[in-house]
């Protein structure tokens, strides 16, 4: 096994401009925003994000004008409501989106992670998703029984970014034994073409060792591993931190008027680095508050 | 029976909600926000989960977001992260592959569901008001939403009534009902199925046997078929023999008040 441990900057720079970028997450849980907030500092664009339920990352994506196409089931901030960026972008017809149902966007992540070209499912059928995007979803007989169904195209993507708990040096990534399982990131991960994983902490390879059931993603899986403390922040990491309540509620307030070029100055482009971000978003005693035990 | 001013709102809706849900059931109920989103997706649908099991239906399941029968007696006081990671249940599966694979298998009896638009065959929109692809209002996209009216066998429409909501026609389909009516939907390749009833904070409609329109079954206490109609931009069917919603009983009262919600959580707004 070789080390694939490299810096944040490092690990954005190996994305172009223009990429298709699986995240992963969950709306406001566990999503690598420190690895998109680097993406949005290197001056990155063009991107095409995939993912479950979208939302903070794809958000800021959205606000600094960065992302051109969205596929996805959901896009909003869930309890600190809608996704405004995101939202003005598709209102003024400048985003491409690509709404898909649950179950047919993991089926979708199924395909990629399986190998194959698509997948049969007949949870569309009937729908505008399926009216307005023949390109992605097209009818098709099963051949057995001659079934009405459609065929989903498997989401392939150039890059897959994930936030995880905790890995070692090589990129094999563990869940804690308690999480919030409501995401779809172990299957994003083996339909990656090319996967990055932020963690919280990394650990030594010899406590890997111990639990192999909780490695949910293999070090043969992983071209690049990051150690980022409080990387989903403001989101939460379940086991690590809540979410951060107040930052959410005064970018909402920002977001709400258009001002995302503020809230950009003071903790995107004003801060050089991970670590300038924790500086200026957290205070030691706020860290010891969002953190859980 | 109780007299209308006995009781309140919420409490009629979970009875009447309670009373759509059989033994043996496996509901699924979403995780609403706060306020009157969050009473009429998780408050009111798990007090009236609730209320069957503590009834006629003990052998029923909930699956809450994505836990399966979880404590109801250690309701989080707050759904913050860490609260819902710690949350005792008896099941979280591994990811969401899980939950789809138990959508489309058609394990699913109900599902509680709401919408801003609405329209005359059951047909819901939570995607885009307007054009799709340059909406006046971009909404939420579909969730599982969409899963639930191709798959749960009898979903239920949770939601207040009002005009603006209860549209002719939906701008767009993310969830199909009745589609156009008829044999519409089976014709579309979607299995049989489709929403049950409409329960609002006025009254309580169904979908015609054959035709599938929306139809008017009963008017709560404190309102009126007029005032039901007003708040419709297209008219439902409507039977001579519209009846007023069944009250909550005593006992049903006492379990709410006394059992189910105790400190007020569920039914807050």
């Amino acid at each position: 096994m070789k080390s694939k441990l490299v810096h944040l900057a490092d690990a954005a720079a190996l994305i172009p401009n223009g990429a298709s970028l699986t995240i992963g997450g969950s709306i406001i849980r566990r999503s690598p925003v420190a690895l998109i907030r680097e993406l949005i500092r290197q001056e990155k664009s063009g991107f095409t994000v995939l993912a479950y339920p979208a939302g903070f990352t794809t958000d800021l994506l959205a606000g600094a004008g960065a992302v051109d196409r969205v596929e996805a089931v959901y896009e909003g901030l869930f309890q600190f409501g809608f996704a405004y960026n995101f939202r003005r972008r598709v209102e003024a017809g400048e985003l491409d989106i690509r709404d898909f149902s649950e179950v047919a966007m993991a089926a979708r992540f199924r395909a990629a992670a399986s190998g194959v070209p698509f997948m049969p499912t007949d949870a569309l059928l009937g729908t505008g998703m399926a009216e307005h995007n023949p390109e992605q979803i097209r009818e098709i007989s099963c051949p057995f029984t001659g079934r009405k169904l459609h065929a989903v195209d498997a989401a392939t993507s150039d890059f897959t970014l994930l936030h995880g708990y905790v890995a070692d040096e090589y990129g094999n990534v563990q869940f804690p034994v308690a999480r919030d399982a409501d995401d779809l990131d172990p299957v994003m991960a083996k339909a990656a073409q090319r996967l990055i994983v932020t963690v919280e902490k990394i650990v030594p390879h010899s406590e890997i060792l111990k639990t192999p059931n909780l490695t949910y993603i293999p070090h043969t899986w992983v071209e690049a591993v990051v150690e980022v403390p409080f990387g989903a922040h403001p989101l939460s990491c379940d086991g690590f931190y809540d979410e951060d309540e107040a930052h959410m509620q005064d970018y909402q307030l920002l977001m709400k008027d258009g001002r995302f070029a503020e809230y950009a100055d003071r903790y995107i482009r004003g801060a050089v680095d991970h670590a300038e971000y924790l500086s200026a978003a957290l205070t030691p005693a706020r860290i010891f508050e969002l953190s859980v035990r | 029976m109780t007299n209308s001013s006995e009781y309140t709102i919420n409490e009629l809706m979970v009875t009447a909600a309670a009373r759509e849900l059989q033994d043996g059931d496996l509901i699924f109920i979403g995780v609403g926000t706060a306020g009157r989103a969050f009473t009429l997706a998780c408050g009111i649908p798990i007090a009236a989960a609730r209320l069957a099991q503590e009834t006629h239906a003990p052998n029923l399941s909930i699956y809450w977001n994505n836990l399966l029968s979880p404590d109801l007696e250690q309701i989080p006081p707050r759904l913050t992260q860490h609260y819902l990671t710690t949350w005792p249940t008896s099941a979280q599966l591994h990811n969401c592959s899980d939950k789809n694979d138990m959508l489309s298998r058609g394990m699913f009896d109900v599902s509680f569901d709401s919408a801003p638009q609405i329209d005359r065959f059951g047909n819901l929109n939570i995607t885009a008001i307007g054009d799709y692809k340059k909406p006046t209002r971009r909404l939420i996209g579909c969730l599982a939403q969409t899963d639930h009216f191709a798959y749960v066998r009898r979903p239920l429409i949770l939601t207040d009534l009002k005009k603006r909501t209860f549209v002719d026609k939906v701008d767009f389909i993310t969830s199909v009902g009745h589609l156009d009516g008829g044999t519409s939907r089976t014709d579309a390749g979607l299995r049989p199925g489709g929403p049950s009833r409409v329960i609002t904070d006025k009254a309580v409609f169904g979908f015609h046997e054959e035709t599938k329109e929306m139809q008017l079954l009963s008017v709560h206490a404190t309102s009126s078929t007029e005032e039901v109609l007003a708040e419709m931009s297209f008219e439902p069917l409507v039977n001579d023999d519209v009846s007023a919603t069944q009250a909550p009983s005593s006992d049903e009262l006492r379990l709410i008040r006394e059992v189910i919600d105790p400190r007020r959580i569920l039914l807050t707004t």
